[in-house]
C-alpha cells in the first residue's frame, strides 16, 4: 500500500472509530496519522492536513475530558427513579415497609441520594425496618456528602426519642465500623451506655425509695378480714402494741380461741386494713410467728408478729 | 431469578446484555424495540450520560405469549460497558436468567473483550453462578465495518479468544443493520427458557 493509500486509510479508520465513540482508538489512529504526515516530504497541503487532523484531536480530547468528567450519578426524573425502584427491589417480602425499604436502597445504589434519605426518612417511623432504615441514612450520607454529616446525623437521632436504645445502638455499631474502616475513630455517644448510667442512676432511686418507704408509718392497728372459720367475712381489729420496720406484735387474748386457731404461722392475710395516726390502708400481711406468752400479766395470751408484705 | 405466578401460569424472566464499552448493546435493544413491536409490551427506558453511553441500564419488556401453556414475559437489559462502572453491572446482572455477551469484532477492541468477559465471570461468581452452567450466547458484533475497510477481528480469532472454553452458541451481527439481533435474541430465550425449565419444571 502507497503511502498516501495509508493515510487515506488511517484517516478513514480513526473517524469510523470516533463515529463508534472509540475515543482513545480514534485518538490513537489520528496521532498516526499526524506523524505519518509529517514524514511525508513531499504532501500537497501538508499544513492544512496537519491542521485539520489537529483539530479533530483536539476535538478528541474535549469529548474524553467530557466523559470522563460527567456526573457520575446524575439526578434522573421522578419517572426514572421510580422505575429503578421497581425493578431493583429484590425483596421477596410482601409487607409495604419492607418492600418500601428496599425501593428507597435500590435508589441509593443508584446515587439517587436525595430521593432516597426523603424515603429512608419516612420509613424511620416503622418500628420493623427503623434500624435498616437508619443504616442506609448513614449509607447515603457518605456517599453523597461527608462523614461529618452522618456523625451530625447520628448525633441527631441520639439525642431525639425516635430510636430505642437498643436500635440506636446498632446504628451506633454500623457507623463506628465504617468510620474505623475508613481509619477514623469517633468517640460516638451510646446509648446502651447512657442507659446503663440511666438504669444506675433509676436504681440509686428506687433503693432510696425503697429504703424511704421502709421507713413505714407508725401502724396502731390493723384489721384484719377472715375468709374462714365462724368470722368468716368479718373484720376483726386488733392493737398494734410494737412495731420495728414492717414487723408488727400484737397481744391476742387467749380468750379470743376462734381467732387463735386461725392464725397460724406462716399464713397469708390477703385482706389487712393498716390504722396510722395520718392514713388508713389496704394490704396483705404474713403470721410471722405466733407465741405463748409464757410469764407475766399478759401469761397465756399470744404474741403474734405479722409482717406487712405489700400495702 | 425469575419469577413463577403458577396460578396464574406466569413466567417473567430477566435476561441481560453485556460486553464492552460501546460494543452495540444499546444498538440491539434498539433494533429489538423497532422490529419486535408486538412482543414489545412497553417503552424502552435508556439511562445515558455525556456522548450518549449507557449510565446504568437499559431496559425493555417484551412477551412471548403463551409457551407450554405459560405465559412468558421477559426483561431485557443492557449494562453500562465502561470500566468504571462496574458496580452497577453488577447490580443490573443480579437474578439474571440469561446472558447475551456482545463482543466487539474491532480488532482494537480485542483485549477490551476479554476484560469484559472475566468481569462478566467474576460478577456472576459473586451471585454463586458459573459462567459455564449460565445460559449465554455470545455475538460478534459490528461486522458491517468489514465493508469499509476496518480491520476486524476473524469469527475463529473471536471463537478462539472468548469461547474456546464456553462453547456457548455463537452469531455475527451487525446490530445497526439488525442483522444476527433476532437470531442472537432467540436463541438466547430458547436455553434459558430450556434452563428454566430443567430448573423449575414450568412447563408440562
Amino acid at each position: 500500500m502507497d503511502i498516501k493509500q495509508r493515510l487515506k486509510a488511517l484517516l478513514q479508520e480513526a473517524e469510523i472509530y470516533r463515529t463508534q465513540g472509540l475515543i482513545s482508538e480514534a485518538h490513537d489512529k489520528y496521532k498516526s496519522a499526524a506523524d505519518l504526515i509529517h514524514s511525508i516530504n513531499k504532501l500537497k497541503n501538508k499544513e492544512s492536513l496537519l491542521k485539520a487532523v489537529s483539530e479533530k484531536i483536539r476535538a478528541l480530547d474535549s469529548t474524553k475530558e467530557k466523559v470522563d468528567k460527567g456526573a457520575e450519578t446524575p439526578e434522573l426524573s421522578k419517572k426514572a427513579q421510580d422505575l429503578i425502584k421497581n425493578l431493583f427491589a429484590f425483596s421477596e417480602n410482601t409487607d409495604a415497609d419492607s418492600a418500601a425499604l428496599e425501593g428507597a436502597v435500590a435508589l441509593a445504589k443508584f446515587g439517587q441520594f436525595d430521593r432516597a434519605v426523603v424515603e429512608l426518612n419516612e420509613l424511620l417511623q416503622k418500628e420493623a425496618v427503623r434500624v435498616e432504615a437508619a443504616k442506609n441514612i448513614l449509607r447515603c450520607h457518605l456517599a453523597s456528602a461527608t462523614v461529618d454529616e452522618a456523625i451530625s446525623q447520628y448525633h441527631e437521632w441520639f439525642s431525639g426519642d425516635q430510636f430505642q436504645p437498643q436500635q440506636l445502638e446498632a446504628v451506633r455499631i454500623y457507623l463506628d465500623e465504617i468510620l474505623q474502616k475508613r481509619g477514623l475513630t469517633m468517640d460516638l455517644p451510646s446509648a446502651q451506655t447512657a442507659e446503663a448510667a440511666l438504669l444506675e442512676e433509676t436504681a440509686v432511686e428506687a433503693e432510696t425509695i425503697v429504703e424511704a418507704e421502709e421507713e413505714f408509718l407508725d401502724i396502731t392497728s390493723i384489721g384484719i378480714t377472715f375468709d374462714k372459720g365462724p368470722r368468716k367475712g368479718k373484720m376483726v381489729e386488733f392493737d398494734v402494741n410494737f412495731q420495728s420496720g414492717n414487723m408488727l406484735s400484737l397481744i391476742i387474748s387467749k380468750q379470743e380461741k376462734e381467732v387463735l386457731e386461725h392464725l397460724a404461722e406462716g399464713m397469708k392475710l390477703q385482706d389487712v386494713q393498716f390504722f396510722s395516726p395520718i392514713a388508713i390502708f389496704n394490704g396483705a400481711g404474713v403470721v410471722a410467728s405466733k407465741t405463748q406468752i409464757k410469764a407475766g400479766p399478759k401469761q397465756g395470751d399470744y404474741c403474734l408478729d405479722i409482717r406487712i408484705v405489700s400495702s | 431469578m425469575a419469577i413463577f405466578n403458577l396460578k396464574k401460569r406466569e413466567i417473567e424472566c430477566k435476561v441481560v446484555y453485556y460486553g464492552p464499552g460501546r460494543c452495540g448493546k444499546t444498538t440491539n435493544l434498539e433494533y429489538i424495540f423497532g422490529a419486535y413491536k408486538k412482543q414489545v409490551k412497553g417503552e424502552m427506558v435508556s439511562i445515558n450520560t455525556e456522548g450518549d453511553r449507557t449510565l446504568f441500564f437499559d431496559f425493555l419488556p417484551i412477551g412471548l405469549g403463551q409457551i407450554r401453556g405459560c405465559n412468558v414475559r421477559v426483561q431485557l437489559y443492557t449494562v453500562p460497558g465502561q470500566v468504571k462502572y462496574s458496580s452497577t453491572r453488577k447490580l443490573v446482572l443480579r437474578g439474571v436468567d440469561g446472558i447475551v455477551f456482545v463482543a466487539d469484532s474491532l480488532e482494537v477492541r480485542r483485549e477490551k473483550n476479554m476484560l469484559s468477559l472475566k468481569d462478566l465471570q467474576a460478577n456472576l461468581k459473586e451471585y454463586g453462578k458459573s459462567i459455564f452452567k449460565v445460559p449465554l450466547i455470545m455475538q460478534y458484533n459490528k461486522r458491517d465495518l468489514a465493508d469499509q475497510g476496518i480491520p476486524l477481528m476473524s469469527i475463529e480469532q473471536m471463537e478462539r479468544d472468548l469461547n474456546r472454553q464456553l462453547k456457548a452458541p455463537s452469531f455475527s451481527a451487525s446490530a445497526v443493520r439488525g442483522d444476527g439481533v433476532g437470531a442472537t435474541l432467540k436463541e438466547c430465550l430458547k436455553v434459558t427458557l430450556q434452563s428454566l425449565q430443567r430448573e423449575f419444571q414450568w412447563a408440562r
